[in-house]
This record gives structure tokens, sequence and C-alpha cells, in this order.
């Protein structure tokens, strides 16, 4: 309990309370972020209802309760030291934080510049490469890549990082207790191994609908340059840029069709003014200034049975019987095929011919 | 005066006995037959009438009823009529009582009093010996199939007369000879692999899904010889054994497809057109009606254009392909078929079949989406393996032929019988068949195919479920490798050959 005082542990009941009430605001955004800023019996005004009048009373009945955090959590508020200081001043950051991986990693982490990289959960293809390979790109760059956590493209985005051998920062909807989804609980492992997870709320038995756009106003504040992959056009999918625009953060956008729902929501940022992304180097120009900074590529150096096989892959021999037909056995072309794909140099394309991903023939 | 003959009816695959009872009274006359017989059992009456008195016999004109008992059981098929005959001959005191209640008797009889076969003469046979009758009383045409069941005395009747002896006590004809020589390997008839030009990674697939049996997809452009290759996977599997060929026969025979009564050895290959209908799949459109599935156990049920068939009927084959059995249920009758077939499913990379070549390619996003729509789903789930054709094989037209299928045959054989080795404390025959807790036993894999597996894992390139498809495909690689333990390279392999491969879609990370 060291790390909360006992003022933001009150707030942290009291958004507990509220749940029902701040589930029903967020779904208008703006009037959302406003209650966010509210200071606490403020709060139980606007959205406590007929409950108000018996939460003012609980509220200032309200003893912390000797509540343990969980094995390797830790949990801070916006008075600790600790507290990231780019959320420091403002209303609307989370008063308290729950942190897995350590509040000392998390400085380290947050000391250098923050890229929060988000996106739909129904992602195309396009997006999840695109995602990998800009998350790849930065965190070999050295900037420190932020997402959330669920399938489509935060997940691409850390499994990108994690290629890179670099540290990512997630932040969770609902508690860092347990991963959720739980499908991701892998990935969850290896991204609190090197990097930390954080959530405003600490043990929500249940995850709580405003949880949602609460982490994407977390992700914002925290990061220096926003860049949304894919989102369709609608406020929840979109409510990191928004917030990031409205607190001067850098808004930046990946390009995509026209005529892809998943890609409405980023070209309208486009066209309202947001930057565009097409690769790691555009995003480390709009934060250090154009030519300053030089992207680079996690090192892809291949042995050479490997190398072989993939410039062959490469050259058009995009089936086991291409591959073969010069004589090489076809079981270590196999084994080769495999370690190829595993390491997300290649995909299996239609009618299952092997594709070499962007850039993996670059290197 | 009465009289009792034993004959069986159809139900299912299995034979039930019917008790022919007959009585003849004074009276008008009238023959009359009762007991919930179908349009061909009524129909008796006119030809037991014919056939009597051309024969050369009475036809009693006196008030005859001819009752089917148990008469709640429903009588179907023209099998009854030679019982019947028997049964008024017997009744009007033309032929002996004594000889009638030991002997079962079925076929159907023509006007001129000529015993014809029935549908379904194995099952009968089987029951006959299994009710401790003396004597099988049947018509010439099938009696072969009846001489399959060991130990039991066929009869032959050419005509009534012949039976009329039988039932005296005198001698039945002779059993007619095969009207064709048996055939010793089923690969003299069928197409031979060794036609197959080029394609040696489809051949080599094709050669893992015939030994461990398992269910697969061929995929490939138009006119790169799937359906070819897939008509040539009979002749790889190894040759029915007696017990699974008696299964086969049962079925053929009761459908009445059987043709000769010779043990059969190749096995039943199938392939529906992509229009047939989920009863005509599964059976059941109406009773005794047997859908492909049932036709194709023991053998290969071939789904050629697997995408333009319809989906509720892909659907259907989720219970047969999982339990190996379809159990129909309708108002008026319900019945279990066994149906353990190796599924092999054809099928365009999408659907103008260029995908992947260049430029060729004419389909939209939305067709593709619908392409693997229909594809994916639960019965991409059972599929274990994926067989890629290619479009480079018309440069091997004039290149060297693939092995003979009675080499590969000689592989698969050898390959089953290590499976058959290993799993028959499980009480299985095949890879395919393993389940989770068997594969943990009998798959050992060395470090790198842990590491391998593990990192699918964590990329997202495998489910669980994958995952248990590809050990399988694995282990069965290893034993046609003749190896015991699963090395990194067999699952390399297997990972190749995974089925989720195929069809380009989203992708966890």
């Amino acid at each position: 309990m060291s790390g909360v005082c006992a003022q933001c542990e009150r707030r942290s009941w009291l958004l507990e309370q509220l749940s029902v009430g701040l589930a029903f605001g967020a779904r208008d955004l703006p009037r959302f972020w406003s209650l966010l800023e509210l200071p606490d019996a403020e709060l139980t005004d606007a959205i406590g209802g007929r409950r108000g009048a018996e939460l003012h009373v609980a509220y200032a009945q309200w003893e912390p309760a000797s509540a343990q955090a969980g094995e390797g959590l830790e949990r801070i508020c916006r008075h600790h030291r600790a507290y990231p200081a780019s959320l420091r001043n403002h209303a609307l950051a989370p008063h308290t934080l729950s942190v897995r991986g350590g509040v000392e990693r998390l400085g380290g982490l947050l000391a250098e510049t923050v890229v929060a990289i988000v996106g739909t959960r129904r992602a195309s293809d396009y997006g999840m490469e695109t995602a990998r390979g800009l998350a790849r790109g930065l965190a070999a760059s050295g900037v420190t890549v932020a997402s959330g956590l669920a399938e489509g493209i935060p997940t691409a985005v850390h499994v990108g990082a994690l290629e890179a051998h670099g540290t990512t920062l997630t932040v969770m909807a609902a508690g860092v207790e347990r991963c959720s989804p739980a499908w991701c609980s892998a990935l969850y492992r290896r991204i609190t191994s090197s990097g930390c997870a954080i959530s405003e709320t600490s043990s929500s038995p249940r995850a709580w609908r405003w949880g949602e756009p609460a982490r994407a106003r977390t992700l914002a504040l925290l990061a220096q340059l926003v860049i949304v992959v894919e989102a369709e056009e609608r406020p929840w999918e979109l409510a990191c840029a928004h917030v990031a625009q409205a607190h001067e953060r850098h808004v930046a956008a990946v390009p995509g069709r026209v005529s892809s729902p998943v890609s409405r929501g980023t070209n309208s940022l486009l066209m309202g003014g947001a930057q565009m992304v097409r690769s790691p180097q555009d995003a480390l120009d709009l934060l250090y200034g154009i030519g300053t900074h030089e992207a680079h590529e996690p090192s892809t150096e291949l042995e050479q049975p490997l190398q072989a096989i993939l410039e062959q892959v490469g050259a058009g021999m995009d089936t086991m019987g291409k591959l073969t037909e010069s004589g090489s056995r076809s079981g270590d072309v196999a084994l080769a095929l495999v370690e190829l794909e595993l390491r997300g140099l290649i995909v299996r394309g239609d009618g299952g011919r092997y594709v070499p991903c962007a850039g993996a023939l670059a290197g | 005066m009465l009289a009792r003959a034993r004959t069986f009816t159809i139900e299912g695959l299995h034979a039930r006995a019917v008790t022919v009872e007959v009585d003849i009274r004074p009276g008008l006359p009238a023959f009359a037959i009762v007991g919930l017989a179908d349009a061909a059992v009524r129909e008796a009456r006119d030809r037991v009438h014919a056939a009597v008195l051309n024969s050369g016999y009475e036809f009693p004109a006196r008030r005859i009823t001819a009752n089917l008992a148990p008469a709640d059981v429903p009588k179907v098929g023209p099998g009854f009529d030679l019982a019947i005959a028997c049964g008024v001959l017997a009744a009007s005191g033309q032929i002996p009582v004594d000889l009638l209640d030991t002997h079962a008797l079925f076929g159907e009889l023509s006007l001129d009093g000529e015993v014809r076969a029935s549908h379904g003469t194995l099952a009968v046979a089987e029951a006959t010996m299994k009710a401790g009758l003396r004597m099988l009383v049947l018509g010439p045409a099938r009696a072969r199939e009846a001489t399959l069941v060991e130990g039991l005395a066929v009869g032959v009747v050419e005509r009534l007369s012949s039976a009329v002896r039988v039932l005296s006590g005198g001698a039945p004809d002779p059993l007619p000879q095969p009207s064709r020589p048996p055939l010793r390997s089923a690969a003299r008839r069928q197409p031979d692999l060794g036609d197959v030009r080029g394609q040696p990674e489809a051949v080599r697939a094709l050669t893992i899904a015939a030994a461990g049996a398992h269910n697969s997809l061929l995929s490939g452009p138009p006119g790169t010889g799937k359906t070819m290759l897939a008509q040539r996977l009979p002749s790889i599997l190894p040759p029915l054994e007696r017990s699974e060929a008696i299964e086969v026969m049962r079925i053929h025979s009761v459908t009445g497809r059987l043709t000769g009564g010779e043990l059969l050895s190749e096995r039943p290959f199938r392939a529906p057109h992509h229009s047939i209908t989920t009863a005509g799949l599964i059976g059941g459109a109406r009773r005794g009606w047997v859908g492909e599935v049932v036709l194709a156990h023991n053998g290969v049920l071939f789904l050629d254009e697997l995408s333009e068939f319809a989906r509720p009927t892909l659907e259907a084959l989720r219970q047969p392909l999982e339990d190996g059995r379809v159990a129909i249920v309708r108002a008026r009758h319900s019945a279990v078929y066994p149906a353990r077939f190796m599924l092999m499913a054809a099928t365009n990379p999408c659907p103008c079949g260029y995908a992947g070549e260049d430029e060729r390619c004419r389909c939209s996003e939305a067709d593709l989406a619908r392409h693997r729509r229909r594809l994916s789903g639960p019965l991409l789930d059972r599929i274990d393996l994926l067989v890629t054709m290619e479009r480079a094989a018309v440069d091997h037209i004039g290149g060297e032929l693939a092995t003979s299928s009675a080499h590969v045959r000689e592989q698969v054989i050898e390959a089953r019988e290590r499976q058959a080795a290993r799993l028959r404390e499980e009480g299985i025959l095949v890879n395919a068949q393993m389940d989770a807790r068997m594969l943990r036993r009998h798959v050992k894999l060395d470090e790198g195919g842990k590491r391998v597996l593990a990192a699918s894992r964590e990329r997202g390139l495998l489910s669980a479920r994958g995952q248990h498809r590809a050990l399988r495909v694995a282990r069965t690689i290893a034993d046609l490798e003749r190896s015991e333990r699963v090395k990194h390279e067999h699952l390399a392999s297997a990972f190749s050959l995974r089925p989720e491969a195929g069809l380009s879609g989203r992708r966890a990370a």
C-alpha cells in the first residue's frame, strides 16, 4: 500500500463504485473525458444518480482496507515519485497505476521516447504486417513501443517489438493481475519479462466497458507520438488519437485503401491533419526532426542455408516442389522453411505458397 | 392347414428374422398378405400365384392368408416370394412341412418360377448362421455372397421346383461358377500412380496421407491433376482385410451395388458430385437409403471442388469424421451405419483457381473471403494435411515417371504395420485416430522439434488443435522413414503440410 496515498486509494474505490455510471458515460467520449477530470465529490454528483447521497456518506466514512497487492505487482499514485512525469500534470490522467514488471523498469522505459502504436482488433493482413514492421523498426532504433493488449494490431505491435529484442509497454484495460484476453497470456508473459504492463484499476473482479477508452487516454498521454495503423471510423477506435490531438501529442496514421472499412478511421485522421507514417523512418523524422535519427532494422544475419532458401523463395521458387527440384533433400528444405516462417521472414499465401515478408530480403 | 417358413427382412445393414405363416381354409378363393408389408411384398401375391402355377403345382382355390410375423416390423423388398410360395405349397400339402422350419428361404420369384436374387444376401446369410438354421435356400445369382459366411450351408435353387426338391430332402443345384476370374491384386484394374508425371512433393504428401489414413486437402490450380492424384489413392492404400471386406460387402449388398460374390480387396472410392444434398451424403432420404459416407466405409470419400458443396452438407460430415459412424433418425425409422472413411478433398486456391500465379487471378477480395469462409470452419479442423499441386508440373509431362503404386503401397503397408504394433494396446490402428493423450505417449520429440513447436505456438501459427494435427502427421512421416523417434525434420515436414497454410487469411500475429 506504500505507493498509493489514501486520497488516491479512495478515488480508485469511488471509480469502482461508479462503474455503471462511467460505462454509461463512456458512450459519449467528450463527456467521458470531462467526467474523468472531475474531482471526487462532483463526479459523484454527476453520475451517482439515486445512489449519490448514499455514496457521499460512504465516501466520508471510507477507511483504507488492508488489501495486499499481488506478487510482482506494485501500485503507485500520482503523488508517488515514480509516477510517470508525462501524466503528472494532467487532470485527465489516472490517479493510480498498477504496474507489473517493477516501477524502476517502468521509469527506464519512460525515460526513452515513447511511441504508442494502436489500431483495431479486426485488422487486415496489411495492417498486421505494417504494425509489426513499425514496432520492430522503432524498437530496434531505441524507442519504447507501447500499445494495449488485444487481438489484432496490439498483438502485432508487441510481437514486432519483441522480435527486435525491444522492450514494450502494454496498458491493460482491466488490471494487470491476470492477462485478459486469456489467449494472449504467453505473449503477456514475454512482455512482462522484459517490459512492463500497467493498468488504472488494480484488481477489478470484472472488466468494465469504460476501461477500454480509459486505457486509450492513458496510452495517449504517456506517448510523445501516437500512430494509428488501422481503425474504423468510430469514436472508440479513434479515442487514443483524439486524446493525443487534444493534448498536443504528435498523431500519425498509416494510409490504407479507401475502400477498406478498417482504413476509414486512419484515412480520415490523415484528412484531418494527422501526419503520415509509412515506415519507422517517418516516425523518427516526426519525433526528432528530419534526418537526425536513422531507423535501424534489427540485424537479420541469417545462417547460410536459410539465406539461400530465402533468396530462392524471393526468386519465385515458392513451393516445396520447386525448392526441391534442384535435388535438395526435402527434409532439409522443410527445416529451413519452418525456421524462416517462425522468424516471420516468410508467410504462407494462397494455396500454401511461400511468400517473403516485406523487408525480409532487404537485410 | 397351417405352415411356417423362415425368412429375413433387411433393417439398416442387418437382417431380421421373419416367420411367414400361411393358413389355408375353406372359403371363397382369396389370397391376402398381412403384416406391415410394403408395395413390393404385397405384389408378391401375383408373382407367387403365377410362379406356383407355371412350375406345375396347384394353387389352392381357397381362402389363403399369409402373415409376416412379427407384425410390427415393416417388411421391405421382394425377397419374401420364395418363402411365401413354399409356405403355400406346404400348407396345401404339396411338400412336407418338417424341413420348412429349419431352412431359411430368401429370393424373388419370376412368373415362370425362376428364383431371382435379392438385395442384402450377405446380411441374410450372416443372420441365418446366427439363428442356427440348417441351410439358406436362395437363387443362384448372389449365392457366392452367401458362401462368404464360414460354416453356412448354402442351397442354391434355380427354380421353385428345385426349392421343393431341397425341402423334400433332395440335393440343391450346383453353385454357379464366378463370372470372372477373381482379382488377386486390386492395383491391376485401378489407375496407377506411375501415370503421374512430376509432382514429387504431392506424391510424397499423398503417400503420407495414405500411410497414416490422414484426412487431406488437395489444393492447386485447375488442370494440375488433383482429381487424377486422388483417384490413385485407393491403389496405394493397403488392401482390405477379410473382416473389413465383409463389412464393405454387407453395405454394398444391402444397397444392391454388389456384383459377383468374390471377396473384395480394393477399397471403395466414392466421389459424389458437389450438388449432393445432405441426405444423399449422409443417408436417410427414405428408409434404407444409405449415404455416400456409408458407401465409402473402409475406403475413400473424395470431395472434388470442396468450396462448391453446400455448407450444411459439409457440416453434416462432422459426426462421421468424429465417430466413424452415422446415426440417422427419422420419424418412422432410425439406424446406425458404419462410416469410417478417409476424407480426400480438393479445391482451387481461389474461385478462379489462379491465386498466387502472378496476374492471372481475377478474384476480388470478396470472392476470396467467401472462398475461405466456405473452406474454413469445423470441417477443416478434421483435415490433417495439405497436398499442394503445382502448375510447374506441365513441364514434366514428358518428364520422369513417379514411382509405381505397387512400390508406394509396400511403403504404406510397412508404415501401417509399425503404427498398428505401437497402437495395438490403444485399440486403434492408424496415427490419424490418435487423441491428445496418445500423442503425448507415442510422439517423442527431439530438442529441435520441441523448440519448433513452442515457437510456432507463440507466433500464433498453430492452434492447440493444429499442433495435434502436426504431431500426428509428423508421427506418420517418422513411421515412413522407419524412425521410432520423431525428429526435428519430421516435424518440419509436417509443419509445411499443415492445412491452415492453404488458406491465406487473417493470422494472429
